[in-house]
């Protein structure tokens, strides 16, 4: 928990969460923790907001449940990516490298003078 | 899983949503655990980071989107337990809807069926008729004859009595005569058999003869419904038709209000009436309705103008014979025109639209009042729930949520007060329905409960909870938390909080005040139309109607018929007296004519018309109508013998003018050219009710009937006979046998004037009898309104009261603070409601007989009413104050 916490802007919980799951089923806890990981403690989810994001995806269709045996003992509910979530995923990660692009290359430009 | 999933399985949601995030915060307390944690600090640190399990939850369940309707039932289960608590209010504030939904809902249901709902034919839009109120047979033909070009078609009617029985008491069915192509017209197939034809209407009958369409209420009481009735015959007026056909159930005929029992064709009307003229022809006998049936764009604009083209042509060929010059340029002039007749042709309709609109208005201020009365109330319940709901504000609710909560208790007592209501119309309905129907006119209305009367009734609910549901909703959450949370519930000075209970009070009163007035108005005029001096006693007195057509007599023995009757009817035990008349009073019927008296006052054409009637001697005093000058009717007055005539006063009044009465001679008008006798008063009578008792009491003028010309007898006539002791209809029995033995072909109808007279006033009766019931409850309401804010205020100053009390202040001194207050509210609503009064007085000047619309009596009376009213319900509470006990109030404080 050391480096520097970034807030995540508007509306790309979403996006991270589907792309967590697209490597593979994951349950609530273990989405949270990799998303974590993967941003190397950068990105801290709060975790009051990853549930209802979670179950707001579920009722777009967008993610699946299943309640799985885990190696805890316990079921845990497992999320998996519908046919729509990928497609909804690529769009959205499409549209976020446009963006990013579009922002550095602003951020990188130049001060010309006038 | 759909919203629709979600919603029905919330619970199950629920349990996993539990599960997931305690698996959430094992996992996490474990992973800290094993960081080396201990474990009570890492359970407190999981749930830190989770922002809170509930909050967590919450906003779970908003992702659901399932909310609003969770939350509607969450509130209602709520609203019930809070209702449950106290039953008092909850009967009293359901009662009440269903009372002022139910008034509501019924009336409504008559105007519906009355005046809204379209004729059940295809297309009604399409029909219109011809504007007027009847038309002869001539024109009818006329227009006929040019219909195509017109229009798409037309069609005529007439609605008559027919008898099934073939002499004695008569057997009336609903008829009514119609031209060969108006069930096409109208769109109506026959269910069995056929309608009518172009061919049955033919003049001097069709190939079928004489024949008769069925409506399926008739079929099935007649015939029981037998297949085989078509082709079965039928006695009508003595006369044998043919049936041909029957209707469908839901054709109720052209009429609403009235149902019909047999169609026939126009063309065989003089085979079963006895007309000195053939109706066909005559071009003074006004009678049938006409109706048409518009081309598919065309407008009824449209179609008068082309019947405008034509009008001369048809005046031209329909021209009365024997009028006065200046009647027929009347008569070519007036224009004719067709309106629309979408919701079908009906008398009824003329005689209770305007009442039933009046008592619409009281039923609608009723539940005005009611709405109020029960805003109060909830008013008053939300100040006390005050703390209640400031905890729930210091708790998160948002204000939202608490009026939310609020309204869906109004909607718990507008649901099942709309249910009740509905049950109150079923019934309102149908007693109004026998209210109305008398033994003359039969009122049929379809009023079982339309689609459109339970869309009506939805919109008063709904309305209805948004009016008493929306202010205390608005101000029981207007208030912060720690307000609520500070005062308790009690202040120790003023009105605080809550003070909109007086303007709902000040609404309540006006609201009642109007429906009082008018109360007062129309029982006024009932009362003054029943206790009026009739000129004629009216009871114990039995009315039989002779009809004799079917003894087609000429007018000689006519006479000589009319007279053995009397004769048979005054020799029977029991008959103190007997006499007959052409017109009998009361009956609606009438008989007009103009006359001069020689040596009076020359009158215009308008003032010198006045009533005939011809008489058997013997008639005044069956009536008990005074004689005051001269004699009666007596046997010597033949044909052969001078002319006589009785007047009465308002005659004298008008024709006389100066000199003696007895003895004047007076010319009636007869056809241009004809020059009749002058007949010679010998009586003068007291002024007697002719027509109606609604009517001022106007010249008319008594014959022998003896002395009738031929052209002025008809085989008509009404028997009265006074009963010597007992009830008078025990003698319809012998009556029957007695006039059976003289002419058994007679048809008889039989009554009591004193129903007569009352049937004549029961708009009247029912207007009066309605406004008053509502004026009651109004005035109850709005007596308990008063009561009510009144006690709130009393404890709500309960402190004050006590330190004034302890301050030395008397009982009449805390009466008279507390009713000083009520008395403002009370006069604010006399004021407002005076105001109001007097400008819709005039939308009910056309219902009142004896007084005007602004009557400064009945509307000063109607105020007292309420000031007594207001006095006793605001007495209560203030002497309840002035009992307050200081020691006890102060240690309280």
């Amino acid at each position: 928990m050391t480096g520097e916490h970034a807030d995540l802007p508007q509306g790309t919980l979403d996006l991270l969460i589907l792309k967590v799951v697209a490597l593979g089923p994951l349950h609530g806890y273990a989405i949270a923790q990799r998303l974590q990981q993967i941003s190397r403690d950068v990105v801290q989810v709060q975790q009051g907001s990853l549930y209802p994001a979670l179950h707001r995806l579920e009722n777009r269709g967008l993610l699946a449940s299943d309640w799985k045996l885990t190696d805890t003992g316990r079921e845990a509910k497992f999320y998996r990516l519908t046919a729509r979530g990928r497609s909804r995923l690529e769009e959205e990660a499409e549209s976020w490298r446009r963006l990013t692009e579009a922002v550095g290359l602003i951020l990188s430009a130049e001060g010309e003078p006038s | 899983m759909t919203w629709l999933g979600r919603l029905l399985r919330g619970r199950r949601l629920e349990r996993e949503l539990e599960r997931e995030l305690r698996d959430h915060v094992e996992r996490q307390v474990a992973d800290y655990v094993a960081a080396g944690m201990g474990e009570g600090e890492a359970r407190r640190r999981t749930r830190l980071e989770l922002g809170g399990l509930e909050s967590a939850k919450e906003q779970c369940r908003d992702a659901r989107g399932t909310r609003l309707v969770s939350d509607l039932v969450q509130d209602l289960r709520y609203g019930l337990r809070v209702l449950r608590r106290s039953p008092g209010f909850t009967v009293v504030a359901v009662l009440s809807l269903a009372l002022g939904i139910g008034a509501n809902t019924a009336i409504f249901n008559l105007v519906d069926s009355l005046i809204l709902r379209a004729l059940p034919v295809s297309d009604p839009a399409a029909l219109v008729r011809l504007d007027g109120s009847s038309w002869t047979n001539p024109i009818w033909e006329e227009i006929r004859a040019r219909a195509p070009q017109l229009v798409e078609s037309a069609a005529a009617c007439w609605p008559t009595r027919l008898d099934l029985a073939s002499g004695g008491e008569a057997q009336l069915v609903d008829a009514f005569f119609a031209s060969g192509d108006f069930f096409e017209v109208m769109g109506v197939p026959a269910m069995l058999g056929r309608t009518l034809t172009r061919d049955d209407d033919r003049r001097g009958g069709g190939a079928a003869g004489p024949v008769a369409v069925l409506s399926y209420a008739f079929w099935q009481r007649h015939y029981g419904g037998a297949a085989d009735a078509v082709g079965r015959t039928l006695s009508l007026n003595g006369v044998p038709v043919t049936v041909v056909g029957v209707t469908p159930p839901g054709f109720f005929g052209p009429t609403v209000g009235r149902s019909f029992d047999v169609a026939l064709p126009i063309a065989i009307v003089d085979r079963l009436q006895h007309n000195s003229e053939s109706w066909l022809d005559a071009r003074s006998t006004w009678w049938l309705d006409v109706v048409a049936r518009l081309r598919p764009t065309q407008t009824p604009e449209a179609a008068t103008q082309a019947l405008r083209l034509v009008q001369p042509q048809i005046r031209e060929a329909t021209l009365p014979p024997r009028w006065r010059p200046k009647d027929l340029e009347h008569y070519l002039r007036e224009p004719l025109a067709f309106v629309p007749a979408r919701t079908g042709l009906s008398e009824v309709r003329g005689d209770y639209e305007r009442p039933l609109l009046t008592v619409m208005g009281v039923v609608a201020l009723v539940l005005l009042i009611a709405c109020a009365n029960l805003a109060s109330l909830l008013l008053a319940r939300a100040n006390a729930r005050r703390q209640e709901l400031g905890a729930r504000l210091a708790l998160g609710a948002s204000r939202q949520r608490l009026a939310r909560q609020l309204l869906a208790e109004c909607l718990l007592l507008a649901l099942p007060g709309a249910a009740l209501g509905l049950l109150v119309a079923q019934w309102g309905s149908r007693l109004l329905v026998r209210q109305i129907t008398t033994q003359e006119g039969l009122v049929s209305l379809d009023v079982s409960l339309h689609w459109r009367v339970l869309l009506f009734t939805l919109a008063v609910t709904l309305a209805t909870t948004v009016l008493f549901g929306v202010a205390p909703a608005l101000r029981g959450t207007g208030f912060s938390p720690q307000d609520a949370m500070r005062h308790q519930g009690r202040s120790v000075a003023g009105e605080g909080p809550g003070a909109l209970g007086g303007p709902l009070v000040v609404v309540q009163v006006a609201l009642s005040l109007v429906l009082v007035f008018a109360a007062g108005l129309f029982l006024r005029t009932f009362t003054g139309l029943a206790t009026q001096d009739l000129g004629l006693d009216a009871d114990a007195l039995l009315l039989v109607s002779l009809d004799s057509q079917r003894s087609k007599l000429p007018a000689k023995e006519l006479r000589a018929l009319f007279e053995q009757i009397r004769d048979a009817a005054a020799a029977l035990p029991g008959v103190s007296d007997a006499a007959v008349s052409v017109i009998a009073p009361v009956s609606g019927m009438g008989w007009n004519n103009n006359f001069r008296v020689q040596g009076g006052p020359t009158l215009d054409d308008k003032d010198s018309s006045a009533w005939v009637n011809a008489v058997t001697p013997g008639w005044f005093s069956t009536y008990r109508t005074a004689l005051v000058q001269g004699r009666d009717v007596e046997a010597r007055d033949r044909l052969e013998a001078p002319p006589v005539l009785i007047v009465n006063e308002a005659f004298v009044r008008r024709f006389v003018g100066t000199g003696p009465t007895i003895g004047r001679l007076v010319e009636r008008e007869g056809r241009p050219g004809q020059q009749l006798p002058p007949l010679e008063i010998v009586g003068v009578v007291k002024d007697a009710v002719y027509r109606s008792p609604r009517d001022e009491r106007e010249p008319t003028v008594y014959g022998p009937i003896a002395q009738l010309a031929p052209e002025e007898t008809f085989p008509f006539a009404s028997l009265a006979v006074r009963a010597s002791s007992g009830s008078p209809a025990l003698l319809t029995q012998p009556l029957a046998a007695a006039i059976g033995r003289v002419d058994p072909r007679i048809s008889l109808t039989f009554r009591l004037l004193s129903d007569q007279v009352g049937a004549s006033l029961m708009r009247e009766r029912v207007v009066a009898m309605l406004s008053g019931f509502f004026g009651f409850l109004a005035l109850f309401l709005a007596g308990l309104g008063l009561y009510g804010v009144t006690s709130h205020a009393v404890n709500r100053r309960r402190t004050e009261i006590g330190v004034r009390i302890a301050l030395g202040a008397d009982a009449a001194g805390v009466v008279r603070l507390v009713l000083g207050r009520v008395g403002l509210l009370l006069g604010a609503g006399l004021l407002l409601g005076a105001a109001l009064s007097l400008w819709l007085a005039r939308f009910v000047e056309a219902l009142l007989y004896g007084l005007k619309p602004r009557d400064p009596l009945t509307l000063a009376g109607a105020g007292l009413v309420l000031v007594a009213v207001g006095l006793l319900a605001a007495g209560l509470p203030a002497r309840r104050a002035s009992r307050i006990d200081p020691a006890q109030v102060l240690r309280e404080g």
